[in-house]
């Protein structure tokens, strides 16, 4: 979308909008409306190694970018890290030097402007977890401006699938006046939606200041339906996944570090999540959000993704999960 | 019970706190970003919003001896008497409190308070069924950030606040029932070792952390109750956790709770100075309620009752 938006001159906040009535009135009883989406016939995954957080990020994803076929010139880049608690010793956040790294490989592949924005669901206090993680040395360093997407200013724009039911949401405007979004998330597995990835991290950009902490109007709607929906309006461009050291077990927050040591990059983030949910187990046709989603937002069907830098069979693995959500397991 | 006992990390005999100074500033970073409708946005520039306004509009009222201006927080739009600062999007009724909470510092703007007060006691956030994974009593109808989700810590403390606050002047029935719901409800979501987080003490087994601005709030509302094992407990957790804090807002809400306890808090003023002078000038929320936080001259009297 967002190649298209720019081109018109049109900011992301007035393409939502201005798209939406005339598809709300069609769209009576429907999840979504097909002639808005665009399913591609094959997806491209890069999953390039990365043994620890000591190597030079920027140069990984920048050589990323690359390999993807993904230029940034003249782009205003949103890159939204997940960012929900702080405990010392734990994998719960993207890594601040993935966030870095990120931000600086996005400027080198030629955006005009990088921000990194996140609205934590639990904790209010993104003063204390910029500082707890570290993440705002590496910002101030870089001079990477960020949001606190829980408290920037909104506007209520309609949603583009209504999976939730609802018509419309409230979200940040720096997101929305961005022309290039990135998910920046670490992977984990989650006690409710089975994974958490680039598509269930998009609840952060909910802001918290209108709906709360944590975001509970995406619970009772449905965690599936709400990722849908989400992923739907924001239409996020890209997903780089900090899969470094992930999470297995009781994720998001109390589950258990687990290296895995590869950042997956690709601009379906549909495929980008179906190639992780594979990689630690899970099967991504059993994941609730993501096989609805690959009716109109992505490729989740492996044998339409392809792969770059290294195979996913290199990193193939089981990653623990709560007791409830064993049925999620792929077959092998 | 430890009331008494200092933080903030250091020995108040000690620590001399000057804050005049940073007062001064945090005053002077207020004034210049107060937008043109007289309210203020979470950070410069940005539009004006029910929160930072009634921070900033209860530190001047406070820091100048007289009550806040509330003009602008008046003339908000009202969707079924709560005051709404996003159009179209649902009322917070956190917020609502909070304001309703301002305006009870005026006597010509208390009369503004009274709807907001009938609608909190109306509020209710949804009850659940149990849940395994859950070790709690989902059953409990609180109050929730906005219509139609479960019930949260930081709206019940607020409305509580709001709530005890009016109990003395117009006892109503109805109110007290929502009391008793709303500190049942703080009772049950204690973390287990004292404290409060955004409302989940355990997921599947796990105990969760607390947080501290979640636990100061959740205090404040329970003041009244400063001889229970839970609050003895929780403030104690408060006043350890409080010293590696280094977040405005959360030291800024710890003060303003602690006070109200009686403890002495000149170290952690002294730790408040020093965040706010190396703060980030973008966060009015947390100037506005630093500034409210170092000016004693009424004693946090918009939250104590």
């Amino acid at each position: 979308m967002s190649g298209d938006t720019a081109r018109a001159g049109l900011s992301r906040r007035d393409f939502i909008t201005t798209v939406s009535f005339s598809l709300l009135a069609g769209a009576c009883g429907r999840r979504f409306d097909p002639q808005r989406f665009h399913v591609p016939q094959s997806s491209v995954v890069g999953l390039f190694p990365a043994s620890s957080y000591a190597i030079d990020f920027a140069d990984l994803i920048f050589r990323g970018f690359q390999e993807l076929g993904t230029t940034l010139t003249g782009r205003r880049v949103f890159l939204k890290p997940n960012m929900v608690e702080y405990e010392l010793d734990t994998v719960i956040n993207t890594h601040p030097h993935v966030v870095a790294g990120a931000a600086i490989a996005c400027r080198r592949a030629g955006a005009s402007e990088v921000v990194v924005g996140e609205g934590p669901g639990h904790r209010r206090d993104m003063e204390y977890l910029l500082a707890s993680t570290g993440l705002n040395d590496q910002l101030r360093e870089q001079r990477i401006r960020f949001v606190d997407l829980n408290h920037d200013d909104v506007a209520v724009v309609p949603l583009q699938s209504w999976f939730t039911g609802l018509q419309e949401i409230a979200l940040p405007v720096t997101l929305l006046d961005s022309d290039f979004v990135i998910s920046l998330p670490k992977l984990k597995t989650h006690h409710w939606a089975g994974m958490t990835c680039s598509m269930k991290n998009l609840f952060g950009t909910v802001p918290g200041a209108v709906y709360g902490w944590p975001k509970n109007p995406l619970h009772v709607h449905g965690i599936a339906n709400s990722i849908l929906d989400l992923t739907a309006t924001i239409r996020p461009h890209f997903a780089i996944v900090d899969a470094v050291i992930a999470m297995e077990g009781d994720g998001p927050i109390m589950g258990r570090p687990r290296p895995l040591g590869f950042v997956a990059m690709g601009s379906d983030p549909v495929a980008v999540d179906a190639t992780c949910a594979r990689v630690i187990g899970l099967d991504p046709d059993k994941i609730e959000y993501l096989q609805p989603a690959a009716e109109f937002l992505g490729v989740v069907d492996a044998s339409r993704i392809e792969h770059r830098g290294e195979s996913p069979d290199r990193y193939v693995t089981r990653f623990d999960v709560v007791p409830a959500l064993e049925h999620l397991r792929l077959s092998r | 019970m430890a009331t008494n006992r200092p933080v903030g990390g250091r020995d108040p005999l000690t620590t001399r706190v000057d804050g005049s100074r940073i007062r001064s500033d945090l005053q002077s970073a207020l004034l210049a970003a107060r937008n043109r409708d007289g309210g203020w946005g979470y950070a410069p520039g940005r539009h004006s919003r029910i929160e930072p306004t009634c921070w900033a509009e209860l530190a001047f009222g406070h820091s100048k001896g007289h009550p806040p201006d509330v003009d602008l927080i008046r003339a908000w739009k009202r969707h079924d008497d709560w005051m709404v600062d996003v159009p179209g999007a649902p009322p917070n009724i956190a917020f609502n409190a909070l304001a309703a909470l301002t305006f009870l510092q005026e006597r010509s703007t208390v009369p503004l308070a009274q709807p907001l007060i009938s609608r909190v006691i109306q509020a209710k956030g949804l009850r659940y069924r149990q849940s395994a994974a859950l070790g709690q009593d989902n059953s409990i109808q609180a109050w929730s950030w906005v219509d139609g989700t479960a019930s949260w810590v930081e709206p019940t403390a607020w409305c509580l606040l709001l709530l005890k606050k009016v109990r003395a002047q117009s006892p109503r029935p109805e109110a007290a029932e929502r009391i008793r719901v709303g500190e049942q409800f703080l009772f049950d979501r204690v973390c287990r070792d004292g404290g409060w987080n955004y409302g989940n003490p355990e997921v599947y087994g796990q105990k969760l952390w607390p947080y501290v601005p979640t636990t100061a709030l959740a205090l404040l509302a329970m003041q009244d109750h400063r001889s229970h094992p839970v609050v003895i407990q929780s403030l104690r957790q408060l006043q350890n956790d409080v010293a590696s804090e280094r977040s405005v807002v959360a030291v800024a809400l710890t003060i303003v709770c602690l006070r109200t306890y009686g403890v002495v808090t000149a170290a952690l003023e002294q730790t408040a100075i020093e965040l706010s002078a190396e703060a980030d000038p973008g966060n009015l929320l947390g100037t506005a309620m630093m500034l409210y936080a170092l000016t004693d001259t009424r004693e946090h009297a918009a939250f104590r009752f």
